[in-house]
């Protein structure tokens, strides 16, 4: 996973139909110490994460995992999903 | 899920039986997380008519596999949208680093 803050939101009204129904929010990549890396990534929202949040976004069978556990989630068109919303980090 | 511009096709006569009716389109992203992508264009199917000059959300990996129906294409990039909207927050671009940016719709300029 990585940190990162909500920066937007995307919208999209001719889509794949797998797409339908998710929250797309872009969300701005941080590095190690927390600084801005400058790469953008748009994650799937499950938790309601609002601009200015500090986020963690999970890719892979770990971003549809957030959406739909278990191993039959594979028809899930996911690759990047917001895990938690970051209170602190030290 | 990257941001990305449609910026051409790609014409392949002698290709993998599976991909014999797949589109395929030549991409760039606004910005991108992956640096294995520093060559500034990926090439992802379109199932969802996507034109050139078109911002699209592109999904890597197994989803732009699962998206054209079949877990063993070799695929691993595919346009799943197209943007009508990006809205974002000032306020929010500043503190993550993110400014200036949008010079002109969707162009976003990140810096560091």
């Amino acid at each position: 996973m990585i940190r990162g803050t909500v920066i937007g939101q995307v919208w999209a009204t001719r889509k794949a139909r797998g797409l339908e129904g998710q929250t797309l929010l872009l969300v701005a990549a941080r590095d190690a110490e927390g600084q801005p890396t400058g790469r953008l990534v748009v994650a799937s929202d499950t938790l309601d994460a609002r601009a200015g949040e500090d986020v963690t976004v999970a890719f892979g069978s770990g971003a549809r995992n957030v959406l739909r556990p278990g191993p039959d989630n594979r028809d899930l068109l996911c690759d990047a999903a917001i895990a938690a919303i970051v209170e602190g980090a030290g | 899920m990257i941001l990305a511009r449609v910026i051409g096709h790609v014409w392949a006569a002698r290709r993998d039986a599976r991909l014999q009716r797949a589109k395929l389109l030549v991409v760039r992203p606004h910005a991108i997380y992956e640096p294995a992508f520093a060559t500034r264009h990926l090439v992802a199917t379109d199932d969802v008519d996507a034109g050139v000059g078109d911002d699209v959300i592109i999904c890597l990996g197994a989803p732009a596999r699962a998206s054209l129906g079949d877990n063993n294409m070799p695929v691993d990039a595919a346009v799943l949208g197209v943007v009508d909207r990006v809205e974002l927050d000032a306020d929010a671009m500043r503190a993550a680093g993110a400014a200036p940016g949008i010079k002109r719709p969707l162009e976003i300029a990140v810096g560091t």
